[in-house]
């Protein structure tokens, strides 16, 4: 297996609409900005991975009509589609396109551009994603209350309410340190100029004034729907090192899944899983990718994490599940303001999907931001001590599909 | 490539719609038919893992963690365990609707009200089924409250014959 570097990074900014592009024309811009750091013209590129959440947007396969426009024509195209951890994954298979020999350049690209759909957010893909368990549920006579109490706690924000609820008794973490992530995580993004909602100065108590969702979520907990695209440039050790002045080097990756989500197993089924905040599918992919990377104390040696976090929780549970902190003492860390720009373990400097959530984007964002941070090129929300290590990941389903992502300033 | 955008200001929408129907074919729907037939007779039913010994509420083909066959059906407690909730918002009219409708305005929830959802680990089961919690307060709901079914007074074999979950009041 071929040492993989990052040699470009690219994105837009996010907001809620972006009228200005239609969805072609923005992810296009995401990759030109890529090809332009890394100094590759399109002729050079030998391969691309692309992705974002399935039904996204109202159209159901982007990747035929943006070919063009990302300089895929006549090239060998991949779609991957995982939920909420795409982008994670979409890197990854550039990783496996590059690192296999096949190819030596490729590009990864993952977008979301949820104003295409006629109603805000991600109606369109979310039906068809939770449709075929409902009607069955419906067809053995589930009652309209019933799935009202589902629904006002329904996709991935209910998931993330049970996460939450589970987290907090398992670590003795109250609500406002959820306040506590989301202020940090928007003061962050105030900081990073591709980012979209931009909070300088906020507090928790900002965060606490704002109207409860459905507890223990608050308005100002919860991520946006952004329009945006990212992509990376990723080569093989000889071009990384010509071409590049800091390469950024994959040193581990994988993603795991565990058992099905709740509500969609099959035929509606239960399963096993009593603790929605266990995610051993992200314990395993993290022992798998710091195995890979030669890290054995993540506490250590990991410098900077860059964590898939639409509900603040989330950050907490995964930086736990990374083993960034011990189990349960996340939120400490948080209070000590260990895990702020400045702090001992920088967690999303970029104020990550809380602040900016274009789903498919979202994972590759994310490892991209890592390495940012590793190239020195964060600009005003670089963190400011030297990074080695960074850990990237991404969540897509309840308890299931977690991508990690280790990257580092040498392979080795 | 010469960008639209330089043409246009704004991308234009375009008025649509897709029906996207309601027919979903699965490959074993008769497992939650079967569990909804038990609960005409007060009947819970999970199944039952040889490989791990995991009961599953309601009932699946084979498990998530061994893979094997669940054919073995058993009959759980209609008493259980809070493991997790959560609290909606005060309801209000006009501020949400589900499948086009108001639930306030059909009367399927008062104005002010909070649906209490939960996570029920029923007794001999290993999985949670969701519910709602009736009869109790926000404030009174934690986890590892003991409630039991409240279940509807005519049974028609449906899911919805599970109404509930209720505090268990000794």
């Amino acid at each position: 297996m071929r040492n993989v570097a990052i040699i470009g990074c690219g994105q837009t900014k996010h907001s809620a609409r972006r009228r200005d592009v239609n969805l072609a024309e923005m992810v296009g811009d995401a990759v030109w900005n890529a090809l332009e750091d890394a100094q590759v013209t399109p002729q050079e590129v030998d391969a691309f991975t692309v992705g974002n959440m399935q039904g996204f947007g109202g159209v159901a396969q982007p990747e035929q009509w943006l070919g063009d426009w990302i300089g895929a024509a006549g090239k060998p195209v991949l779609r991957v589609a995982t939920g909420g951890s795409t982008g994670g994954c979409v890197a990854q298979a550039a990783f496996y396109a590059v690192a296999s020999g096949l190819y030596d350049i490729a590009v990864a690209t993952a977008w979301e551009k949820h104003s295409d759909s006629k109603e805000p957010g991600a109606t369109t893909g979310l039906s068809h994603v939770a449709l075929g368990n409902t009607i069955n549920m419906i067809n053995c006579g589930l009652s309209f209350k019933h799935l009202l109490s589902m629904t006002l706690v329904g996709a991935a924000a209910g998931v993330a309410c049970y996460q939450a609820m589970y987290y907090m008794y398992r670590s003795g973490s109250r609500v406002e340190h959820l306040d506590m992530v989301a202020a940090k995580d928007r003061r962050n993004a105030a900081k990073n100029k591709y980012a979209h909602l931009q909070w300088p100065g906020c507090t928790p108590e900002d965060i606490a004034k704002t109207e409860w969702v459905a507890y223990p979520f608050r308005y100002g907990h919860i991520c946006p729907a952004s329009d945006g695209a990212s992509a990376m440039v990723l080569a093989c050790e000889d071009i990384a090192r010509k071409r590049c002045k800091k390469p950024v080097w994959i040193k581990g990756l994988a993603a795991y899944s565990d058992e099905e989500n709740q509500i969609m197993s099959e035929g509606a089924g239960g399963i096993g899983i009593l603790d929605a905040s266990q995610q051993i599918g992200a314990t395993m992919s993290a022992i798998k990718a710091y195995r890979m990377a030669g890290i054995r104390d993540p506490q250590k040696e990991i410098d900077v994490a860059e964590i898939y976090q639409p509900f603040p929780n989330q950050e907490l549970i995964f930086a736990e599940r990374l083993g960034l902190f011990d189990e349960g003492t996340a939120w400490r860390a948080l209070e000590k303001g260990e895990t702020d720009i400045n702090g001992r373990m920088p967690c999303d400097p970029s104020g990550g999907v809380n602040a900016t959530n274009a789903i498919g984007s979202s994972a590759l964002q994310r490892i991209l931001e890592c390495a940012l941070q590793i190239m020195g090129k964060a600009e005003e929300h670089q963190v400011p001590k030297e990074v080695h290590n960074a850990v990237a990941t991404g969540w897509g389903g309840a308890t299931n599909y977690i991508a990690v992502t280790v990257l580092g300033d040498s392979p080795y | 490539m010469p960008y639209i955008k330089e043409e246009r200001k704004e991308t234009i929408s375009v008025e649509g719609d897709w029906d996207i129907g309601g027919s979903t074919t699965w490959k074993d729907s008769t497992l939650l038919q079967g569990y909804a037939q038990g609960l005409k007779e007060k009947r819970i039913i999970g199944s039952l893992c040889p490989g791990c010994g995991k009961v599953i509420v309601p009932p699946r083909n084979i498990c998530g963690r061994c893979h094997r066959k669940m054919d073995e059906k058993v009959v759980v407690s209609d008493i259980g365990t809070v493991t997790c909730f959560v609290i909606s918002a005060p309801f209000a009219k006009g501020k949400m609707q589900v499948l086009g409708m108001d639930p306030v305005e059909t009367g399927l929830v008062g104005e002010g009200e909070r649906v209490i959802s939960v996570y029920v680990k029923l007794d001999g089961a290993d999985s949670n089924i969701d519910t709602e919690l009736i009869g109790a307060k926000p404030e009174e709901v934690y986890v590892g409250m003991r409630v039991k079914a409240v279940w509807a007074k005519e049974r028609q074999g449906k899911l919805s014959d599970l109404e509930a979950v209720e505090p268990l009041r000794d």
